[in-house]
């Protein structure tokens, strides 16, 4: 909620004041800050000082295992990076996991929101097992999933078996270790994109397609002039908020390959784990968290523009 | 729930509170893995409490790998958390733990009845940080029955074994049964695994904190474990198995012959083993013409510099790390004696007779690199083992990559 929209309420106030109001004997703008403050000074410790905090610590030489005072290094850790080849490949595989998987539940979060608004006599059966999927912990699903993929024990083998294919060992090759993970995502976010979805589409009147029926519009045509249309304000706000849970990709993949073979299936945010947790690296790895905050920012402003323009 | 239930409950649980301390009792935690057989340290504990009043023990576990139980301490142990005040950690670990200052120190204790290994990692520059809690090395598991039944010998040599090994499962005709298994996941394990071949011949990783990096033997070795899962000995997806995977598929009967460490045993003589009376170990072989190596392994106690009860805790560390656990947890769960003596103890060999051979072993293992970033010098070798395993890299790449990555960690 932005500052304007909170005096403008105050205003509303104004008319018929409280007693407490009359008490505090406020101007518009004071009481505004004072209401601000808590939320403001929440934000600051829990956000703002942690991300300058991590940018100060990102250029020393901070490693607990070395026993050594911090040291201060300016860009070494940054030009470090542009050497080390695991940066490379775990950047990579975080923005193909965000190409792969972001218009992957997107599609199907869609198809299951327009299933979901279908007229059924008893909708809440529906609606909760859209819920489940986003309600499960990821780290649950990830252990799930690892479970359905495994080369022996799992189910998805065993129906693959069944149907007279071949079984595949999954997790030995970053293809198709990549490929459950992807898989995996897309179920886990795909519930999140159709909850969102769907309170769009309830918010269509239904007189459109009336309209359009005596207009002798087809379903097809209906979906693409009037359901995707309307539906646009939803689908950037659900694309924000899965974009940048993609690009911060952990708890699957770390759960069902744990980044393996080798490093073909690590993120960025795995690296830095790795860096920050099991090598004490604190500098490397602040410089590591530098970089993917920045790239989180780059992607958000390039869709609060989108919105913007649209307004 | 309405306010005053809140309240009053909020009130109950502040007098509690203030209350409790008065006639509590010390509590100590002591933080074991989950793969360590906590109920068995738990009757040795028991035997603690009886005879120390004043001071209770409850076990956390955590972590059935060793790199799974490192993060999970890193992360309490950066937060100078005190509620652990007793740690069980990998012999690789006292180093690092000793660098960022997250154990307390023994001043004054004296070692010199311990293995000579173990005083070795339990010293950091003249300071004792821990104390040994088990010894271990990894030895070659086989099925004596098997064996026997096609007159073969425990192998001196990996060709032989994959000899035997190609021998007995075509033999037995059993599509599940493997020739072999060993640790090829990503995991602390797998750094054993590359060594044994690469120690076996002559080479050395690590002498004086420099690198000496081998190329060719890194290549022979990788190419070895990869020959076995190329050529059906071991299962296709080696890649995926970690050192409790190789443990339970021997012991339910599916494995011919199996690289582990000692803690298998005592299970695979349990009630619920398929293969109890019918297994034998031997040391692991050697590459052709080279020497029979092992990896040094074993668990050490530390004290967190961030306990609150110091003395309570290092006591309970000279109990568990005293003769007479270590002789209750051989006996009771198959760990190896830290004491030399122990080894030709009468009731211990009874319940494990290949203890008595096992004592050479121990004392000719080789310790894996001692070094404060041994974390990130685990993490290439154990992830590039796992890509050559999986066909992701060739054993040249990987022996490349390998040599690559230890310079800048090394240098």
């Amino acid at each position: 909620m932005t500052t304007t929209s909170i005096l403008k309420a105050t205003d509303a106030q104004e008319q018929r004041p409280a007693a407490w109001t009359r008490w505090l004997d406020l101007g518009d703008r004071p009481l505004a800050l004072l209401l601000l403050a808590p939320a403001t000074v929440l934000l600051a410790l829990i956000i703002v000082y942690p991300v300058c905090r991590l940018a100060y610590t990102s250029f020393f030489n901070l490693s607990l295992t070395s026993g050594m005072p911090a040291e201060f290094v300016g860009l070494d850790n940054y030009r470090l990076m542009f050497d080390d080849p695991v940066f490379w490949e775990t950047t990579w595989n975080t923005v193909l996991i965000t190409l792969i998987t972001v218009p992957g539940a997107l599609v199907v979060g869609l198809a299951l929101a327009l299933m979901a608004n279908l007229p059924f006599r008893t909708q809440w059966p529906v609606r909760l097992s859209l819920l489940i999927p986003w309600a499960l912990p990821l780290s649950f699903a990830g252990l799930i999933f690892a479970w359905f993929f495994h080369s022996e024990y799992g189910i998805v083998n065993d129906v693959l078996i069944r149907l007279g294919f071949e079984g595949i060992i999954w997790f030995n090759s970053p293809g198709w270790a990549f490929a459950a993970i992807c898989l995996t995502i897309i179920w886990k976010t795909s519930s999140f994109m159709a909850l969102i979805i769907l309170a769009g589409l309830q918010t269509i009147p239904r007189s459109l397609y009336e309209a359009a029926d005596v207009d002798g519009a087809g379903r097809l045509r209906q979906f693409f002039e009037i359901t995707l249309p309307l539906l646009k304000p939803s689908i950037v706000v659900a694309l924000i908020f899965r974009t940048i849970t993609a690009l911060q990709t952990f708890d699957i993949p770390y759960m069902m390959t744990g980044g393996g073979p080798g490093t073909s299936t690590s993120t960025l945010a795995m690296y830095i784990h790795q860096n920050t947790v099991s090598f004490l690296d604190l500098g490397y790895g602040s410089a590591l968290a530098v970089v993917m905050f920045a790239l989180s920012m780059c992607v958000t402003t390039v869709y609060l523009r989108m919105i913007r323009t649209k307004e | 729930m309405t306010f005053s239930k809140l309240t009053s409950l909020l009130l109950c649980g502040g007098a509690l509170a203030f209350a409790s301390p008065v006639f509590a009792d010390t509590e100590l935690k002591v933080y074991i893995s989950s793969q360590h057989q906590p109920d068995v340290w738990r009757k040795a504990l028991d035997q603690y409490e009886a005879k120390t009043p004043g001071v209770k023990v409850a076990i956390e576990t955590g972590g059935n790998t060793s790199e799974a139980q490192a993060q999970y301490l890193n992360t309490v142990m950066s937060a100078k958390d005190s509620s652990l005040d007793v740690l069980i950690l990998d012999v690789i670990r006292p180093a690092q733990f000793a660098a960022a200052g997250w154990t307390s120190d023994f001043s004054g204790k004296d070692l010199s009845g311990y293995l000579p290994a173990y005083v070795e990692a339990n010293t950091v520059d003249g300071k004792v940080v821990a104390l040994p809690a088990f010894a271990d090395a990894q030895f070659l598991y086989y099925r004596k029955d098997l064996l026997d039944k096609y007159g073969l010998q425990p192998p001196k040599t990996w060709d032989e074994l994959k000899a035997a090994a190609k021998k007995i499962t075509e033999g037995e005709g059993r599509p599940d049964l493997q020739g072999l298994s060993f640790q090829g996941k990503a995991i602390e394990g797998a750094v054993c695994t590359f060594l044994l071949p690469y120690w076996s011949q002559g080479k050395a990783l690590v002498e004086n904190g420099k690198l000496t990096f081998d190329h060719d033997a890194a290549v022979k070795a990788l190419s070895l474990w990869k020959s076995f899962a190329d050529e059906g000995v071991a299962k296709k997806n080696i890649a995926e198995v970690a050192t409790d995977d190789t443990r339970k598929e021997f012991q339910a009967g599916n494995v011919v012959f199996a690289v582990n460490w000692s803690y298998a045993w005592a299970k695979s003589q349990g009630e619920d083993s398929a293969v109890s009376g019918k297994v034998g170990v031997a040391r692991l072989p050697s590459v052709e013409g080279g020497e029979q190596s092992t990896c040094l392994g074993g668990w050490e106690w530390g004290v967190s510099a961030y306990s609150e009860h110091q003395d309570e805790a290092k006591k309970l560390v000279e109990y568990l790390s005293s003769q007479e656990v270590s002789k209750f947890m051989a006996i009771n769960g198959a760990l190896l004696p830290t004491y030399a003596d122990l080894y030709k103890d009468a009731e211990i060999a009874k319940a494990a007779p290949w203890f008595a051979d096992a004592l050479q072993v121990v004392e000719t293992a080789k310790p894996r690199p001692v070094t404060p970033r041994y974390n990130e010098v685990s993490e290439v070798i154990r992830t590039t083992v796992n890509a050559v395993l999986a066909g992701v890299v060739t054993p040249e790449d990987g022996a490349t990559q390998i040599e690559a990555r230890l310079k800048r960690i090394l240098r």
